[in-house]
């Protein structure tokens, strides 16, 4: 016998299961009063034997089937009464394991606590943990040690069967007190069929027992040659060796002498009180241990060995041999027939069948498991071919254990515990529980060989058969296994633990289930996987409440609630379910890491003003750099440049330096804006939402610096006291609103300061659905941009520190009037308002506009201005006008930057006023900017000046298109045709045209007198266009006049009065803009043209005040293309008597050169004749005549004069031609013309018939003078010379009648 | 094969569902399913562990089960090491074969799309779609 072995497979955990549990039963029969005696120690009389039933160092021989002796060293007996030798039933074994279970819920519960911790531990050390749960792999405290008792008490429940034997009494022990009557007689009728184990009774054992007679004496209640009498009365009738005496209760006072108690250690459902034990001596002891050694060693085992020996026999006599086992088969098949009987065992004690199971069994319990196994083998079979599968199930299991316990065949004991199993199952309800047994057992096999893997899909398989407590229990074992196997799987780990807390949860053991779905927490919380996190987190959640910790409770739910991937209804049931805990908690509960709503960090904005004011929101969002540019100019350059204004001012630097804070001021709000997101598709309401904040007060003097450092740090750690008092210290806004099913809602919290000191914004907190308060901490330790840049401090903490300083007068401001919308060309006066709600006046107020094209300040600030009416014309003095252009240029001198008028103060608790001219120049998006400038009165703080920015934004239409174009006038130099496109481009509005002014003194416009009646409307509605036609005439005085409506339905007295003088100040200052915003291409020329189109809208409403409009058309040419012109001017009509001489005229030739340079000018008669004012005598004379007159003109002479001097009155040749007239005279051919200048030239006609003559057959030639001014530059796209055809003048010529 | 249950799911390197979708037919008790689906397939990832470093196919057949659900599972290259699993209770492996392959080629084009980072969810409505179709095709 390989002993070495066994004790390795016997010392495992299974093994000692098997040791324990399949050993020899000793049955016990007492009478009452022998327990009596037993009772006064709170002991039965088997549980007094009990600690005493394991032998460790027995050392006993043994000889069973072979001939080899060998020695058993350790040796259990189970000692039960009698009565509890029977099966129990179902529901007591029920209540018995929900007891192992419900024990235990409390002692694992209060450890899960600190479990819980644990486990979070893991999660950042998961493999720690593990390895330390895989170190101690065999040590009860990795895995719940009531596993194992678990499993034991299933196993218990299971005891006494009919189809195993080893559970059957081997030996009964009798016991009879001292005290009974008759104790002889008491010896006989205990062993009373009647009272005898239903096992005996109906034959499935032998009724032919190993019986022992106890005589037991308690010496306290009598002497002890009463026992001795009776004891040898016993030898007598039932024999010397299986008569004993054993007195108890020696000790009279009743006091526990020995160090321990052995019951102690025995945990095995006895209730352990004080007085335990109390009248037992050690030598009460002694003799209870040397009784059980006799009766161990020298009865039962020497029985079973006999009983061994003698089974062996007849077994081998039977069944063993070839010839046996031929028969046994021939004779099976015969019994085949038979049908089962359905009542009663099926095979007795006497059965072959039987025997071979005994004797199995004995030898089993005896540790011979070779003997044993060969025996499970061969009754394996018949049993098989009887189809009897419980008992061969049974078989089986044993054979399984037997290889297991002899460490032999892995693979045949497998299959053997399998084939167990599924026999087990097969047979319905009656075998589950077994089929469990067997499984355990079959798992325990595993998980000795390392096989976790196996194990755990072992226990799982039990799992699905059983009731859902032991399938709980089951599940969970299972998961142990998984976290034991090499590698350890965790998620099977986790999702077995879910499946066991589920059935826990279903047999009631909450406790149980939020452990291990806890554990199983462990496991996912890192995840992603949302359903499972859910799942797992709801209802740990559910089950502490059902248990009554609501706050753990709402720790989990807060977990599940922002789940955005749940359906409607399921997020509906989470939040109700969150709701109904923390409403059952009945106060407002707060939560740290409520996740509704989600708050959205980058959207986090915070707007405060220090020495940067601003008027509305708008004008917070536009970037700082814009508002920095603005107001380069205006406010004082640098800090540093200031550092002598004032000590405290260089506090204030030290301490931005110090901690980056920034500054606000008392009583000023600090905005924060956020962004609160609903991740359900379920709306919640919000309320109470504000900021925390904590507001440190500043001490006075010199520590300034020192404490804030230290302040920076510690700001969080005030204590309870101060915290209180500073409450009061700032006050914030609160907010109430609903969000609906994924809204993302942004709202502006305020905190307004109240005393001096460090203010820190901590974070947000709200009240959701008025129960929970929930808050978000900022996290200042992220850096990035902030969506309103302070340009240097882009640390985001920083931004979130306060320095609070002392109250400064702040200036509120707005534009009243102004326009959201309009259309272009819109002027019209606003109000700019500043109020000063403090105490303090400001003063040195200055103003800068961003766009002064758009916006200018009305320069006299006059406050009655009656607009429209203001605009119009007035008598004016010289003075008024040069005042003006002075203010005007001043105020362009400044690059936009607008003094309001020195000793303008607004005091405390005024409002100032000042009016702004709006002209909306051009259609688009207009951004207005506007600074205002101001210094404190009498500064005492720590600023002395801020700025108030404005911002408004502008959407302009385009209303009226207008293109002018300009044609000279044929016949008249200085005087041309202008044409006005206007279109109307709006959709709905109707203009009324009220006044075309040209801006310039040399311009003068009238409307074509001849054209106007009738046609012109001064009426344009929408989406029409109109042309219009004016003459413009260059003169040297200002003159401006209406545009003349004949059919005017807005009323002819408006147009009257309604001239508007556009050399006033809004209108010419916006002209000057509009002039240098639409310098192009007209620059260099000379001779251009401003127009003002003013126009009004026409309105619904008479009341209304007039809107009016302004349109600047600017460089308009008025010159031609070509430089030089030239027209004849003289009587059209002369009348002569022909017939006594040719007729002389005399005409006016007027040269006008518009160019910047001189020219020189020719005039050609094209036919081939010398010019008819005389030939110019060498150039003309040497020059190419083929070229068409072409000439080039000498520069270094004198033109004029050799022109002059050449110029001889002709003699017509047209005499002879039959040309009706003839150029007489003229005072020069050639001539040249200053820049910018006019000339006539006389010349005279002599018409030689009457009729009508076409004067116009010469040409004019003329060439810029280079040099002069550089024509690349100026003159680039007109040509330097050319010529101009005469345009045709007619003179008519009437022979006078006599 | 109509009317089975499934859920397909793409696991990624870390153990992160990039991809979830519930197929078949069974769309009333997806509710409840989905996390017991979840469950059983984060679970498998237990043994896809084991199974990956046995054999040099990307189709690993069935490697798990709970109750009559069968964890099928694909599983890609090695560096990224995206898994892609199905949790059915039909046993076409041959189309479920069919269905991986081509799923893999979609997640492939994913994979191709530079603003996609990898390990990061699946979003293409366009992929779902795609995936969707497949699943009626070949499951």
């Amino acid at each position: 016998m390989d002993h070495a072995m066994m004790a390795s497979a016997a010392d495992s955990p299974l093994g000692r299961i098997l040791v324990e549990e399949i050993a020899p039963v000793v049955m016990v029969l007492s009478t009452p009063l022998a327990e009596q005696a037993c009772r006064k120690n709170g002991l039965d009389f088997v549980q007094m034997l009990r600690p005493f039933c394991f032998f460790e160092n027995i050392d006993v021989p043994v000889r069973t089937a072979s001939d080899q002796p060998y020695r058993l060293q350790e040796f259990i007996l189970r000692v039960f009464y009698a009565s509890d030798v029977r099966k129990h039933s179902s529901e007591v074994a029920e209540n018995l394991l929900k007891q192992v279970v419900t024990d235990r819920s409390e002692i694992p519960f209060s450890k899960s606590q600190t479990d819980g911790l644990h486990y979070e531990g893991i999660s950042a050390g998961r493999k720690t943990h593990l390895d330390a749960i895989r170190i101690n792999r065999h040590d009860s405290e990795s895995v719940p040690p009531w596993f194992q008792t678990f499993n034991r008490e299933l196993l218990h429940t299971l005891s006494f069967s009919e189809h195993e034997t080893f559970d059957h009494p081997v030996a009964c022990l009798l016991v009879v007190s001292t005290n009974d009557d008759q104790p002889i007689s008491r010896f006989v009728d205990l062993f009373n069929m009647e009272q005898l184990p239903s096992l005996l009774k109906d034959g499935t054992m032998d009724s032919k027992i190993l019986k022992h007679y106890l005589l037991l004496h308690d010496n306290q209640s009598g002497n002890l040659e009463k026992a001795s009498s009776i004891l040898a009365e016993m030898k007598s009738t039932f024999g010397l060796k299986d008569s004993r005496l054993l007195c108890i209760n020696s000790s009279p006072d009743g006091i526990w002498e020995g160090d321990h108690s052995p019951w102690f250690h025995y945990k095995n459902g006895v209730s352990l009180k004080q007085d335990n034990a109390c009248f037992l001596t050690s030598d009460d002891l002694n003799q209870i241990r040397d009784f059980m050694q006799d009766l161990c060693s020298k009865h039962i085992i020497p029985h079973m060995e006999h009983k061994v020996r003698e089974l062996n026999q007849q077994v081998s006599a039977i069944r063993k041999g070839f010839r046996n086992q031929i028969k046994n088969l021939w004779w099976r098949k015969g019994k085949e027939d038979t049908p089962e009987a359905p009542k009663g065992p099926m095979y007795t004690f006497n059965s072959t069948e039987s025997q071979i199971r005994l004797l199995g069994d004995y030898a089993f319990m005896l540790c011979d498991y070779e003997l044993a196994l060969s025996n499970y083998r061969l009754l394996s079979t018949d049993y098989k071919l009887d189809k009897a599968w419980k008992h061969y199930a049974g078989a089986q299991e044993m054979v399984g254990l037997s290889l297991f316990m002899l460490d032999q065949s892995k693979k045949e004991a497998e299959y053997s515990m399998e084939n167990a199993f599924h026999s087990y199952e097969r047979i319905g309800s009656s075998g589950l529980r077994y089929a469990t047994r067997c499984g355990l057992w079959w798992a325990e096999m595993f998980k000795e060989r390392g096989q976790y893997k196996e194990a755990a899909a072992v226990y799982f398989r039990i799992s699905i058969e059983e009731p859902s407590l032991h399938a709980a229990v089951m599940l969970e074992q299972a998961s142990y296994c998984y976290l034991l196997s090499d590698p350890p799987m965790l998620r099977k780990y986790a999702f077995h633990l879910v499946l066991a807390g589920n059935r826990y949860y279903i047999s009631e053991q909450k406790k149980h289930a939020i452990r291990t779905y806890t554990g199983a927490l462990s496991v996912y919380k890192e995840n992603s996987w949302s359903y499972i996190n859910d799942h797992v987190h709801f209802n740990i959640g559910r089950w502490y409440a059902l248990i009554g910790m609501l706050d753990v409770a709402i720790d989990h739910m807060v977990e599940v609630l922002a789940c955005s991937h749940q359906s409607a209804a399921t997020q509906k049931l989470f939040l109700n379910d969150f709701l109904r805990i923390v409403q059952s908690t009945g106060s407002k509960t707060e939560v740290n890491k409520l996740q509704l709503p989600l708050i959205n960090m980058p959207s986090l904005k915070i707007t405060f003003e220090d020495h940067r004011t601003y008027a509305s929101s708008a004008s917070v969002h536009v970037e700082e750099s814009l508002w920095k540019t603005l107001e380069e100019d205006m406010v004082p350059s640098t800090y540093a440049a200031k550092s002598n204004w004032l000590e405290s001012y260089k506090n204030l630097n030290a301490l931005k330096k110090s901690n980056e804070a920034s500054i606000c001021v008392i009583g000023e709000p600090i905005k924060v804006y956020l962004e609160f997101k609903n991740p359900l598709q379920i709306s919640i309401s919000l309320s109470d939402v504000s900021l925390i904040c904590e507001l440190s007060p500043r001490p006075d003097g010199t520590e300034l610096s020192k404490f804030i450092s230290e302040n920076a740090f510690e700001i969080g750690l005030l204590d309870k006291t101060e915290l209180e008092n500073v409450y009061a210290s700032y006050v914030l806004s609160r907010e109430n609103f609903i969000l609906g099913g994924g809204e993302t809602r942004g709202v502006e919290l305020d905190v307004t300061p109240r005393i001096q000191g460090l203010l820190k914004i901590v974070g947000v907190r709200w009240v959701f659905s008025d129960s929970i308060v929930g808050s978000h901490i900022f996290n200042t330790d992220i850096k990035r941009k902030r969506g309103k840049p302070r340009s240097n401090e882009d640390h985001f903490g920083s931004t979130l520190c306060f320095v609070v300083v002392k109250g400064l007068p702040k200036l509120e401001g707005c534009i009243h009037k102004m326009p959201h919308k309009t259309y272009a060309g819109d002027l019209r006066l606003v109000m700019l308002e500043l109020k000063n709600h403090s105490e303090y006046s400001v003063k040195n107020l200055k103003m800068k506009i961003s766009h002064p094209r758009f916006l200018i300040p009305e320069s006299l600030g006059d406050l009655e201005l009656n607009f429209p009416a203001c605009l119009e014309k007035q008598i004016r003095s010289e003075s008024s006008d040069i005042q003006e252009k002075i203010a005007f240029n001043s105020y362009e001198k400044s690059n936009g930057s607008f003094s309001f008028p020195n000793g303008t103060k607004i005091q405390g608790g005024t409002i100032f006023h000042w009016p702004l001219w709006l002209h909306a120049g051009v259609a688009g998006n207009l951004s207005q900017y506007i600074s205002v400038y101001y210094e404190m009165e009498n500064h005492s703080g720590d600023m002395t000046y801020r700025t108030l920015r404005m911002h408004y934004h502008i959407e302009v239409l385009p209303s009226l298109n207008i293109s002018m174009s300009i044609t000279p006038y044929p016949t008249k130099f200085e005087e041309f045709l202008l044409r006005m496109d206007i279109v109307n481009r709006t959709h709905t509005e109707n203009f009324w045209l009220r006044q075309l002014s040209v801006v310039s003194s040399d311009w003068d416009i009238s409307t074509l007198s001849s054209y106007a009646s009738g046609h012109l409307s001064q009426l344009l509605p929408a989406g029409q266009s109109l042309v219009c036609f004016f003459k413009l005439k260059g003169v040297s005085e200002i003159n401006l006049l209406p545009i003349q409506g004949s059919d005017s339905r807005v009323g002819s007295e408006d147009t009257a009065k309604g001239l508007l003088d556009t050399f006033k100040s809004p209108l010419i200052d916006f002209h000057h803009h509009e002039r240098r915003h639409q310098e192009n291409s007209g620059q260099g020329c000379p001779s251009t043209a401003d127009f003002i189109l003013i126009s009004q809208l026409v309105n619904s409403d008479p009341d209304e005040l007039p809107q009016l409009f302004s349109h600047h058309s600017c460089h308009c040419r008025t010159a031609s293309k070509d430089p030089v012109l030239w027209l004849l001017c003289g009587p059209h009509a002369i009348t002569h008597d022909f017939g006594s001489s040719f007729c002389e005229a005399d005409l006016v030739m007027r040269l006008h050169n518009s160019s910047t340079t001189a020219a020189s000018v020719k005039v050609v008669i094209p036919d081939g004749m010398p010019a008819l004012l005389g030939e110019s005598s060498d150039d003309f004379a040497s020059s190419n005549r083929g070229q068409g007159g072409w000439q080039d003109v000498p520069l270094a002479s004198d033109p004029l004069t050799s022109a002059l001097e050449g110029a001889r009155p002709k003699m017509p040749q047209s005499g002879s031609d039959g040309q009706p007239f003839a150029w007489c005279r003229s005072s020069s051919s050639h001539l040249v013309l200053e820049p910018m200048s006019t000339v006539e030239v006389p010349v005279r006609v002599c018409i030689f018939s009457a009729g009508v003559h076409d004067l116009s057959n010469f040409e004019l030639h003329w060439s810029l003078r280079a040099g002069e001014t550089d024509p690349g530059t100026e003159d680039r796209r007109r040509s330097l010379s050319g010529m101009s055809r005469a345009r045709p003048f007619y003179l008519t010529a009437l022979q006078t009648v006599n | 094969m109509s009317g089975t249950t499934a859920c397909f799911v793409i696991v990624s390197r870390n153990d992160i569902p990039i991809y979830e979708a519930e197929l078949g037919s069974s769309a009333v008790r997806k509710e409840e399913a989905a996390h017991q689906h979840q469950f059983i397939l984060h679970a498998a990832l237990d043994i896809v562990q084991d199974v990956a470093w046995t054999t040099s196919a990307m189709f690993l057949k069935s490697v798990d089960r709970f109750n009559d659900l069968v964890v099928s599972v694909y599983v890609t290259a090695v560096i990224i090491h995206t898994r892609l699993m199905l949790l059915h209770d039909s046993r076409n492996e041959d189309g479920i074969k069919s269905f991986f392959q081509e799923v893999h080629e979609l997640y492939i084009k994913i994979l191709l799309n530079p603003l996609y980072l990898p390990g990061s969810r699946v979003t293409s409505s366009h992929f779902d779609t795609k995936v969707r179709a497949l699943a009626r095709k070949f499951l």
